[in-house]
């Protein structure tokens, strides 16, 4: 051929550009979505307010001030003048302050209980995908016999079910002692509660990452790379988390925040009907069940206790969203 | 195809076993039974129960039979009683169950003692005799509901909330096809344009927002909030109101809505159908349009187009077409989302739907009702799943059965 590509032709110096590492690209173009980075910083000030709270608020979490009920946002406690700035609920909680801890606890069992569900789901999914054969028939059934059941159906009646003999599964101490910390509860069955809502969420929607990692997978498997590995003497457990799993991976992460977003969601709705974490405790979802019945006389209560999970999930889906284009190859930013 | 009719029914009947047999082992563990009440209450004092009772209760909730046999009596009805063939009757003798158990303490010879239970009073089959028992799930009865209609039929209970349900789904998804359709078509056609990135974002917003945070609001702003403006306002909850109530329109008229009469029904129908139709119209013009999308980058659409065809034609009749087929996969999912699908729709706007007969049904353990609706919807997946597979074949010919 008498032409040449263009950059054998440039100057040296030129094409000695240092090459960017693949997640640096990705973080670059993840910077150019206005709306994901936006939502980046909401996520970020949620999860830090959230864990932090009992720095950041003078109240208790579950401290009754009858003297206080129903009080309007940003109105001082009539007693000691502390500022309750979204008010206090029906029993005089201030609810920045169990928002707070609510937020603690449902981004815990959300985050939780998506990492775990992805990584049943990455390595049911890897192993399927690269043995096939019987691993793959074994496993793929398995999936389809899970999805097959109805699974909110599911999840509210294995919920019931647990929470109600809540020590028919015993649960270690340290995992306990953990839970407790990270979510600020006291009790000892609250965290049990806590852990068995994860656990079921967990063991029930790992289906999809499954699918889509087999299906990476498959396509990856075939690639003149892996053969190579293989034929260098690259052992199984080389070839799939050296060359297969990074290869397979980048959907993954969209996946997860989408999933976390549903999972997010879904305990909300739970504790909203009131099954999964009950009243003490504060969820996002059982503190809207609260406010809605007292929706009548006051009906700033359901706006209040609605916002956080409404903008929470609409920064972790924009973030999603901007994951997936940076993510993209194909797609021109 | 009958090939493929026989063998995919085959499958889901072994898939209907296993999954029965799963989700009853799922409630056998299922605490807050009659004995757990009873117990509690008799720590209380005078009406001491006696094993008698307790004994006659196990009886009238089966917990006296084995687990294999609770289930196989649960879901195909077997077994009633002794088998006869002529004069003669077969395995009465039969242990299924046992009635009281006994502790007894064994003492080996090599000094050993352990605690053993061991049955008193067992249950034979010929017990089993005169008591009464489902015909069987697998065949439509769906047994008796033990808390929120006491000892009345599953079957009624289910069926006088289907009406609501089917109303609530039916109208909702038709009118969501009758907007999705159009808008996901527009958006894909007219890619990048103002309108596309409107729609976009709008229900992208609506995938994110969680169901009962949009049904609450719609709560607020149009029941409780217009209510107290003095505008016309819309009931907040229920499917017919208790009293007769008026509407008033901005000091110009009054109307008064009559307790139970087409009107009221309408009334409190539009909302929670409003927010079952923005959710599904937001989920399913991105899923439209994402599938125009795909078909009109392909080879046969430049083909019609250079063929000259004109581009309305190309895109109602070429792409649009072709951009269905993965939309029958939705479709199917509309069966068995009937039991659940608007639970939480319905439990926001008090709607007396299946949704809510489940959620009720699990708050007051009422668990045969929960397992009959679980059940139900399990089914309804299969068939779903047998119509979606069934029409593809008629959309895509490409694709055989067999």
């Amino acid at each position: 051929m008498a032409t040449t590509l263009p950059s054998a032709s440039l100057p040296l110096e030129e094409t000695n550009i240092q090459a960017e590492s693949q997640w640096a690209t990705v973080l670059r173009r993840f910077m150019r979505h206005r709306m994901a980075m936006i939502s980046a910083v909401v996520l970020v000030m949620i999860f830090t307010a959230s864990f932090l709270a009992p720095f950041i608020t003078p109240f208790g979490r579950d401290t009754i001030d009858l003297n206080n009920r129903f009080v309007l946002p940003f109105t001082p406690n009539s007693e000691t003048g502390q500022m309750h700035w979204l008010g206090t609920d029906h029993l005089g909680r201030d609810y920045f302050t169990r928002l707070l801890y609510a937020g603690r606890i449902s981004l815990t069992v959300a985050l939780v209980s998506t990492l775990f569900a992805t990584i049943i789901g990455l390595v049911l999914g890897v192993l399927a995908g690269y043995f096939g054969g019987w691993v793959d028939m074994l496993i793929t059934r398995t999936l389809e016999f899970v999805a097959t059941f109805p699974l909110f159906i599911i999840l509210l009646i294995l919920v019931t079910v647990l929470l109600e003999n809540e020590n028919l599964i015993p649960i270690p101490g340290f995992i306990l002692s953990f839970v407790m910390w990270i979510t600020a509860v006291t009790r000892e069955r609250e965290a049990q509660v806590i852990v068995l809502v994860t656990v079921v969420i967990a063991l029930l929607f790992w289906t999809g990452t499954a699918r889509l990692m087999r299906g990476m997978v498959l396509s990856v498997r075939e690639q003149p790379y892996i053969e190579s590995s293989r034929a260098l003497g690259g052992s199984h457990t080389r070839v799939m988390t050296r060359h297969i799993f990074p290869n397979a991976f980048p959907p993954i992460i969209v996946d997860f925040t989408l999933g976390l977003n549903g999972i997010l969601v879904l305990e909300s709705s739970l504790s909203f009907l009131g099954f999964g974490i009950q009243d003490p405790i504060p969820t996002w979802g059982n503190m809207l069940a609260f406010a809605q019945s007292y929706m009548f006389q006051h009906p700033w209560m359901t706006v209040v206790a609605g916002l956080p999970i409404l903008f929470t999930s609409l920064a972790i889906n924009y973030m999603g969203d901007g994951l997936r284009d940076a993510l993209d190859p194909r797609m021109k930013l | 195809m009958t090939n493929f009719l026989i063998r995919r029914l085959f499958q889901m009947f072994i898939v209907i076993v296993l999954a029965s047999m799963v989700s009853y082992g799922l409630l056998y563990i299922a605490p807050g039974g009659p004995l757990l009440g009873l117990q509690q209450q008799q720590q209380g004092g005078a009406n001491r129960i006696t094993e008698a009772d307790i004994a006659r209760i196990k009886a009238r909730f089966e917990l006296d039979l084995y687990m294999p046999v609770r289930f196989t009596r649960w879901f195909i009805g077997f077994p009633k009683e002794p088998i006869t063939i002529g004069d003669q009757v077969f395995f009465a003798d039969l242990q299924v169950g046992c009635a009281t158990t006994q502790t007894v303490r064994l003492r080996y010879p090599d000094g050993r003692v352990e605690f053993a239970e061991i049955c008193a009073t067992p249950v034979t089959l010929a017990d089993l005799e005169g008591r009464r028992s489902s015909n069987g799930i697998l065949f439509g009865d769906f047994g008796l509901s033990q808390v929120i209609l006491r000892d009345r039929p599953i079957s009624t209970l289910i069926w006088s909330r289907l009406p609501y349900t089917i109303a609530l789904m039916g109208i909702s998804t038709l009118i969501t096809l009758m907007i999705a359709i159009p808008l996901g078509v527009y958006s894909a056609v007219r890619q990048y344009s103002p309108f596309d990135t409107a729609a976009t974002t709008v229900s992208f917003i609506g995938t994110s927002l969680p169901t009962f945070f949009f049904g609450l609001m719609l709560i607020l702003v149009f029941a409780v909030l217009a209510k107290n403006a003095g505008l016309p306002y819309l009931p907040p909850g229920g499917a017919t109101a208790n009293r007769d109530y008026i509407i008033p329109f901005f000091g110009l008229f009054e109307l008064t809505v009559q307790a139970g009469s087409f009107l009221d029904r309408v009334l409190h129908f539009i909302l929670p159908c409003l927010v079952l139709t923005f959710v599904s119209v937001a989920a399913w013009s991105r899923f439209i349009r994402s599938s125009m999308l795909e078909v009109l980058r392909q080879d046969y659409v430049r083909t019609a187009r250079a063929k000259g065809v004109k581009e309305r034609l190309v895109i109602l009749k070429h792409a649009f077409r072709n951009a269905l087929i993965p939309f029958i996969t939705l479709v199917a999912g509309i069966l068995p989302a009937l039991v659940a699908g608007a639970a939480i729709t319905e439990s926001v706007f008090n709607w007396p739907g299946l949704g809510r007969l489940l959620v009720d049904a699990l708050n007051r353990s009422d668990y045969t009702v929960a397992l009959a609706l679980l059940y139900v919807t399990l089914v309804l997946q299969l068939v779903g799943y047998l119509i979606s597979d069934i029409l593809y074949t008629v959309a895509d010919p490409r694709i055989r059965l067999s």
